[in-house]
């Protein structure tokens, strides 16, 4: 191995030495998100209620993931609504929950809980809508994440 | 006129000092006693631990952001929700509990509100540790690097001698 070479295998051979040891204090810079799912009584994406009578119990479970970069206190709003009913990634459904899930999460941690639910109103195409709320440090409320969620129900009288 | 002395004179429907002192004693007992009927948690009560589950949440968020270890802090705290959560749902059937459980998720919110400054003063040195580890590690990998490039070739003859100074060549055959 000539001189020049050794040199350059020595350069390359530091930066990455030198990076390995900075990398623990280099800041995070990755995508900063946040997950909301629904699951089967299972606690699988199978298996799902599509018909129900009124008042019947039934149980389903919610998975919520905190990749934020740092802790998050979340709020499940589930919510009873209807095929007329509005929703969307800006803008939330205009009804009052009918359960409200709290948690908190640490970065990178999630977690599957159940939700036991009946259902109040019989029709067609109701439909069980969950949304994902988190709390703003700033402004110390809960905002709505845009995350939203739902089931589509019958639901008989009987 | 001599009024005989017995003991549950006071007692009688004559006006004496005792008798008004009396009076005056359970009149006040009777008013100043708590009501043995448990009321209801009111909503300002759950407004109260709401809150200062808020304010400890922002404590334990501010933790994680220096540094500090908040798997305990962050589970301490969805044990507290979770007291909130039930005191709602039995307010109505059983509002001592409620009550009960509502005071215990406010302690649970003081002491992790508390234990969060110092996890988060834990995180900061943690992270003060690390930080000059990484750098000293950095300065010291650059200095070998340019001690082997000034006098790399010099040490490497001398290692060569060292291990090879010995060596007697032989003529073979």
């Amino acid at each position: 191995m000539d001189r020049e070479t050794g040199v350059l295998a020595l350069a390359v051979v530091t930066m990455l030495a030198v990076l390995a040891a900075v990398s623990p204090i280099l800041p995070a810079n990755g995508e900063s998100f946040s997950e909301l799912g629904i699951l089967g009584p299972g606690q699988q994406i199978a298996g799902y209620p599509t018909t129900v009578g009124v008042g019947q119990q039934f149980t389903l479970y919610v998975y919520v993931g905190n990749h934020q970069g740092e802790a998050e206190y979340y709020q499940v709003m589930t919510k009873e609504g209807s095929q007329a009913t509005v929703i969307s990634n800006s803008t939330s459904a205009d009804l009052p929950p009918v359960l409200v899930s709290p948690l908190v999460l640490g970065d990178n941690g999630s977690t599957i809980f159940p939700v036991n639910l009946a259902m109040s109103t019989a029709g067609l195409n109701q439909r069980l809508i969950f949304e994902l709320w988190m709390f703003n440090s700033t402004t110390a409320s809960f905002g709505y994440t845009g995350l939203w969620n739902q089931i589509w129900l019958n639901v008989t009288t009987t | 006129m001599h009024r005989p002395e017995c003991p549950y004179q006071a007692w009688g429907l004559g006006a004496s000092p005792m008798k008004v002192v009396l009076i005056v004693v359970i009149t006040a007992l009777l008013l100043t006693a708590e009501p043995q009927v448990t009321s209801a948690a009111s909503q300002a009560t759950f407004g109260g631990t709401s809150l200062a589950v808020q304010s400890a949440f922002i404590a334990v968020q501010t933790a994680g952001k220096d540094g500090g270890n908040i798997t305990s802090l962050v589970a301490e705290l969805n044990g507290a929700l979770a007291l909130v959560q039930k005191a709602s749902a039995e307010n109505s059937s059983n509002p001592s509990q409620a009550s009960v459980d509502l005071q215990s998720a406010l302690v649970i919110a003081q002491q992790v509100q508390s234990a969060a400054a110092t996890v988060g003063r834990q995180g900061i040195s943690t992270r003060q540790v690390q930080f000059d580890f990484s750098v000293a590690s950095a300065v010291v990998i650059m200095g070998v690097a340019v001690a082997l490039y000034v006098y790399g070739d010099r040490i490497y003859r001398r290692l060569w001698l060292r291990v090879y100074g010995d060596h007697v060549v032989r003529e073979v055959g």
